[in-house]
């Protein structure tokens, strides 16, 4: 199995997806070409429904494409079990999503130790990097909280620690900060820059939100499932 | 700014967990009930027809009986090991004493010195030993078939009539085979005997004790001269007993038996081992059809444990999709509903045993009647409970699997949209 531990280079070769909604084929994705490099902080942008998130969860593997090819490192990936497109998942892609997904039954740091644990990451050493993770997010006073007890921000930097437990190679944030007030978002933003420059991870953020987007440095434009601009910024 | 999350839901889904347990434990307990109470009543009767004197059974079908009883006995007895042959017949009467209306008694007529070898150790104590009926052997009244010698009209009561009726030794009583007194017959009452507790209590035996001999010409199963046409010196059964360490030995009560069956190969010989044998074959079909009836209870709470965890898989659609998109391997979250289903279902066994355990319990202490004295009896058969278990540890298993299935099929995408 795939085990990465330096940034891959992840490349999607004529990438389509297609949906069926109520019998009407949607594509989502048309023919889209995209190599990412190692360790770029790269943002999506685009209006709703132009395909971000169904690329998101392409480069996440948590979707297959309906044609083309997502390859890491030169390797195609998309035609892998379940199994080891999960252990792919656990142990080299770390996700940040918009409405933080915290597991509510755990708290804060059982939320960061769940991805080292089915790491197999023994419990002594499981709690000492949660603990780690969750100081380095700001919230080591937290760490017995359960989501319903924190706030917006704090949920989204407790998901920022989860989605690092496994020092990912890819971090994938999909609007992380659309349910934050600006406050929040900026806190969050920074960590995300932070964290990721720390971990040398290559960083996708989505987002609609310009602002966010700014922070980037090499920008994809996406409109009805094509990628219609890529810039990068000097 | 944000949600709220809902205590309500969690708390039904709670109670649908504890809904489901309780509903396994519901269905265990009635298996528990009936298997146990119904193996301990067999258990009992077992026991107790192991413990009686005879280990060989000679009987016919028909209202006839077994003909010839007095003369089958020096034959019997003339076979090595044979300790005794003690011809039986009961026969319903009535019994008048003091002016009062007849009270209908099961009778039983018997050889005196050949019924007390056979007695078994917790009846041997019941009775007068030898017993006061004046003619022993019951040869005198018989007089080699013609039943015209000397009758003694000695009768046995048990203590349960001599209570009931009023009636005690050196009374005297008339015993009619109709309720017709003057039909009847002048019997002096010379002792009581004692009866063995059973299921249906002492009142269910038979109440006065005889000489064959009286029985049979008083109820019409003796032949006489008078009537050469009757029933030839009648019994229902003749019961053998054995003599030192024959009556232990298998194979010498099966050789006996040989040897009885080849001088009356028209009426049916039977051990004591293989009476034991039909009880429990007898058993073991109530057990399965207890367990027959049980398991469609216990069908009941799986499929409503099943339902539970594919609901509760439903309602957890988010939290495996976010699980399975961190990337846990799939047979951890096949393990943790696996893991919930069979927790439920050994709740539910340990709450289902515990709960039979506390309904029997109160019965032996509350219950009346037969029901009370049945369970009294229980017996509590480790093997047979954990087969019961294991058989719902198993079906909780498929019922998990079920839901562990849908788990797995849940679309990670969908699942976060």
């Amino acid at each position: 199995m795939i085990a990465p531990r330096s940034p891959p280079s992840i490349e999607l070769v004529g990438v389509w997806k297609r949906y069926s909604r109520l019998s009407v084929p949607i594509d989502a994705l048309r023919d889209v070409r995209l190599t990412l490099r190692p360790g770029e902080h790269i943002s999506v942008e685009g209006p709703s429904g132009c395909g971000k998130t169904t690329l998101m969860n392409l480069l996440g593997l948590l979707d297959t494409p309906t044609a083309g090819e997502v390859l890491w490192d030169g390797r195609p990936v998309g035609g892998r079990s379940e199994r080891e497109r999960a252990h792919l998942r656990l142990t080299g892609i770390g996700f940040i999503f918009q409405r933080f997904y915290l597991l509510p039954t755990m708290t804060a740091r059982e939320n960061v130790e769940l991805p080292l644990r089915a790491a197999g990451v023994g419990r002594s050493e499981r709690i000492r990097r949660a603990e780690e993770l969750l100081e380095e997010v700001g919230l080591q006073t937290r760490s017995g909280s359960f989501p319903h007890q924190l706030s917006g921000g704090e949920e989204q930097r407790v998901a920022i620690a989860r989605a690092l437990a496994n020092r990912p190679v890819l971090l994938l944030a999909d609007e992380p900060t659309g349910e934050l007030d600006s406050a929040a978002t900026e806190s969050v933003l920074a960590l995300i820059e932070t964290v990721g420059a720390a971990a040398g991870a290559t960083v996708v953020t989505v987002t609609h939100n310009p602002e966010v987007a700014a922070r980037s440095h090499r920008h994809i434009t996406m409109r009805d499932g094509r990628v219609i601009g890529d810039r990068r910024e000097e | 700014m944000r949600r709220i999350r809902g205590r309500s839901p969690l708390r039904h889904a709670r109670l649908q967990l504890v809904l489901a347990s309780v509903a396994i434990a519901v269905a265990v307990a009635l298996p528990v009930i009936l298997v146990s109470v119904g193996g301990g009543v067999s258990a009992h009767e077992i026991a107790q027809l192991e413990q009686s004197g005879y280990v060989i059974s000679v009987s016919a079908a028909g209202v006839h009986g077994v003909s010839q009883s007095h003369a089958l006995v020096p034959e019997f007895n003339a076979i090595a090991s044979v300790a005794a042959s003690s011809p039986v017949l009961s026969v319903p009467i009535d019994v008048y004493h003091g002016g009062r209306t007849p009270t209908p008694v099961l009778a039983e007529g018997v050889i005196p010195q050949e019924l007390t070898p056979t007695l078994g150790p917790s009846e041997a104590g019941l009775f007068p030993s030898p017993l006061p009926l004046g003619d022993p052997t019951d040869m005198i009244h018989y007089a080699n078939g013609t039943y015209t010698g000397p009758a003694v009209y000695d009768v046995l009561i048990s203590t349960p009539f001599a209570a009931a009726s009023g009636v005690r030794p050196g009374q005297t009583v008339v015993l009619s085979p109709t309720t017709n007194e003057s039909v009847g017959i002048s019997y002096h009452v010379t002792g009581a005997f004692g009866v063995p507790s059973t299921l249906l209590g002492p009142t269910g035996a038979f109440a006065v004790i005889v000489p064959l001999s009286d029985l049979q010409v008083l109820t019409g199963f003796a032949r006489t001269s008078s009537t050469p046409s009757a029933l030839l010196d009648s019994s229902d059964t003749v019961q053998v007993a054995l003599s030192g360490s024959a009556e232990n030995d298998p194979a010498q009560i099966n050789a006996v038996a040989a040897h009885i069956q080849s001088l009356v190969p028209y009426y049916g010989v039977s051990t004591q081992l293989q009476q034991a044998q039909q009880l429990q074959n007898a058993d073991a079909i109530l057990t399965g059809f207890y367990l027959a009836l049980s398991s469609v209870g216990l069908a009941v709470g799986l499929i409503f444990l099943a339902i539970v965890l594919i609901r509760r898989v439903e309602s957890d659609r988010r939290s495996i999709g976010i699980r399975r998109a961190l990337g846990l391997p799939p047979r951890w979250i096949s393990a943790d509903i696996l893991g919930r289903g069979l927790a439920l279902a050994a709740a539910g066994i340990v709450g289902g045993t515990a709960l039979g355990i506390i309904v029997i319990s109160v019965l032996t202490s509350y219950g009346t009647g037969a029901v009370q004295q049945a369970a009294s009896l229980t017996v509590y058969d480790p093997v047979l409970l954990a087969s019961i278990a294991a058989g719902v540890l198993v079906l909780a298993l498929v019922a998990s699997g079920l839901a562990a299935r849908a788990a797995l099929r849940v679309d990670i995408v969908e699942a976060l949209r």
